[in-house]
């Protein structure tokens, strides 16, 4: 990426607004306009984010829920993507499942969250469970869209090619489902995240979610907003990964779609 | 038949022989005929466009030939003398809907190589997708992608996309329907120039009478609900054809008048 796109995509106004919202919080809370015994300024926040990460503590908490995050999208990927190109070619698949799936997708993972809890006890493994649970929802609903989605005219044509069932899926329903899986997967990344913290300020003790409520039962409201902000930094990190890693894989057309 | 301005390779043997072909659709108040025992013939090398109003199943009976849609039981849609079941090689069909007809994550020429990647060794198929690209036209486009190409464009990589298969049969349903009048006549005339270039056989459908009449060698009228053959009509033009002199001549305007007087405008 040359120097003057990467200028041409920050936006400039965008980041000045934020950064007058942040001093606008500092000023309020050292004016003493707002007067909460537990919210402190924006810069203790940061003095103490520091401390954390010296100690090693951010980081390693970092680590795990961004670990547990990416397992997650993986094996999410792995499920979704399947059970929706499944779903998409086989009408008897989708006749039989699609009632069911449907009921379940009404439910918000997170109502699982108290069961996983249950079922699994404190463990990564419940962490897990509702990590890939929540993930491949995203991406079974895009990639059956997808795969449902192809143009009639693209099937007739791979039919008057004399395709057969094995290369028109290779050839035109995968590739015409790209653009629908790319944006799956990139809410079920942002969905992973979420959950995985989720799960951790309830189950798994361990990781950013669970490091997060321990300030805060402390009584240590810097702490727990160096947390809060350490997992808004993971959020736009992997965020922008994902994109610029799309951006190098598939050509600008593609990327349009998505 | 019309045997004026025959194109080369034209040698007058039966492509499709179809003394019969029946169509029903299910719809939801139960089957509904679509065509009612059309017969008709398409001999080797000729250029045939079925015309009618539109909803009278044009495209239907195209997509029976093309093997896309099975007719009724009782119905003879023969090939070559073989029962077409299934899109039968040889036979290509080219869309309406250009933009949905092509693969956007493909380039030109990789979508023109398309239906020839498999069978042909490397340096035959570059051979094949170049010469395809060139007879639309379009062979310094061919490393573009075709998102970026015009809708008349967008219909000659289409075109090229059939022609690499060096088919016997063009199947065209309504190919320039949506395309501005200007382009029509180019791609009209292009057409003209491949169909006598390589003596394809073409099955055109439009509902542009002009259109059918100035392309074609028979101009075969469908009509009616369900649908039948309304009527039959040689164009008695000679070949090349010019966008004015041909309008202008006898035999266009003669075959033109039986076309109107055959649906029922004049």
């Amino acid at each position: 990426m040359s120097p003057s796109t990467v200028r041409a995509r920050i936006n400039g106004v965008g980041l000045l607004t934020a950064l007058g919202l942040v001093a606008l919080w500092e000023a309020a809370v050292r004016s003493g306009v707002l007067v909460y015994q537990y919210l402190p300024a924006p810069t203790p926040v940061l003095a103490s984010a520091g401390e954390l990460i010296a100690s090693g503590e951010l980081p390693a908490n970092v680590l795990h829920t961004l670990t547990v995050t990416l397992i997650g999208w993986v094996a999410a990927g792995v499920i979704g993507i399947g059970l929706g190109v499944l779903l998409g070619l086989s009408q008897t698949a989708y006749r039989y499942s699609i009632t069911s799936f449907e009921v379940l997708r009404a439910i918000p993972p997170i109502t699982f969250v108290p069961a996983a809890l249950l079922i699994f006890g404190f463990s990564l493994r419940m962490e897990l469970v509702i990590v890939v649970y929540a993930g491949a929802w995203p991406l079974l609903i895009n990639t059956l869209g997808g795969a449902r989605g192809v143009p009639a005219e693209l099937l007739d044509t791979a039919r008057m090619l004399r395709m057969s069932r094995a290369t028109t899926i290779r050839k035109i329903i995968l590739p015409a489902a790209t653009p629908a899986i790319v944006v799956g997967l990139r809410l079920a990344l942002s969905m992973c995240l979420v959950l995985a913290v989720v799960a951790e300020m309830v189950g798994n003790p361990a990781g950013l979610g669970n490091a997060l409520v321990r300030a805060q039962r402390a009584l240590q409201p810097e702490q727990m907003f160096a947390y809060v902000l350490a997992a808004g930094v993971l959020g736009v990190t992997l965020n922008g990964l994902f994109r610029s890693t799309v951006g190098a894989l598939l050509p600008a057309s593609r990327q349009a779609q998505a | 038949m019309s045997d004026q301005g025959a194109a080369p390779g034209q040698q007058g043997g039966v492509c499709f022989h179809c003394p019969c072909v029946e169509v029903a659709l299910p719809t939801d108040e139960g089957p509904r005929t679509i065509l009612a025992g059309l017969g008709f013939d398409i001999h080797v090398g000729e250029f045939v466009s079925l015309v009618g109003r539109s909803g009278t199943g044009k495209t239907t009976l195209l997509r029976v030939l093309g093997g896309l849609l099975a007719p009724d039981p009782g119905s003879t849609v023969l090939f070559d003398g073989v029962p077409v079941k299934g899109p039968p090689e040889g036979v290509v069909m080219v869309f309406q809907n250009y933009g949905s007809s092509l693969l956007p994550w493909r380039t030109l020429e990789k979508n023109v190589a398309l239906g020839i990647e498999d069978d042909l060794g490397k340096e035959e198929q570059r051979e094949r997708v170049r010469w395809a690209l060139q007879m639309v036209g379009l062979a310094d486009r061919a490393q573009d992608y075709p998102w970026r190409l015009s809708g008349g464009m967008q219909q000659r990589l289409q075109i090229a996309r059939a022609l690499a298969m060096r088919p016997s049969v063009l199947l065209m349903d309504e190919p320039f329907g949506a395309l501005d009048a200007m382009t029509r006549g180019e791609l009209e005339d292009e057409l003209l120039a491949v169909h006598e270039a390589t003596g394809t056989t073409v099955v055109f459908v439009t509902h542009d009478i002009d259109e059918a009449v100035y392309l074609s060698d028979r101009v075969l009228v469908i009509q009616g609900s369900p649908a039948t053959l309304g009527a039959e009509i040689p164009v008695e033009c000679d070949r090349p054809r010019h966008q004015i002199k041909t309008k202008e001549s006898e035999g266009f305007l003669k075959a033109r008048q039986a076309v109107y007087e055959a649906i029922g405008v004049a």
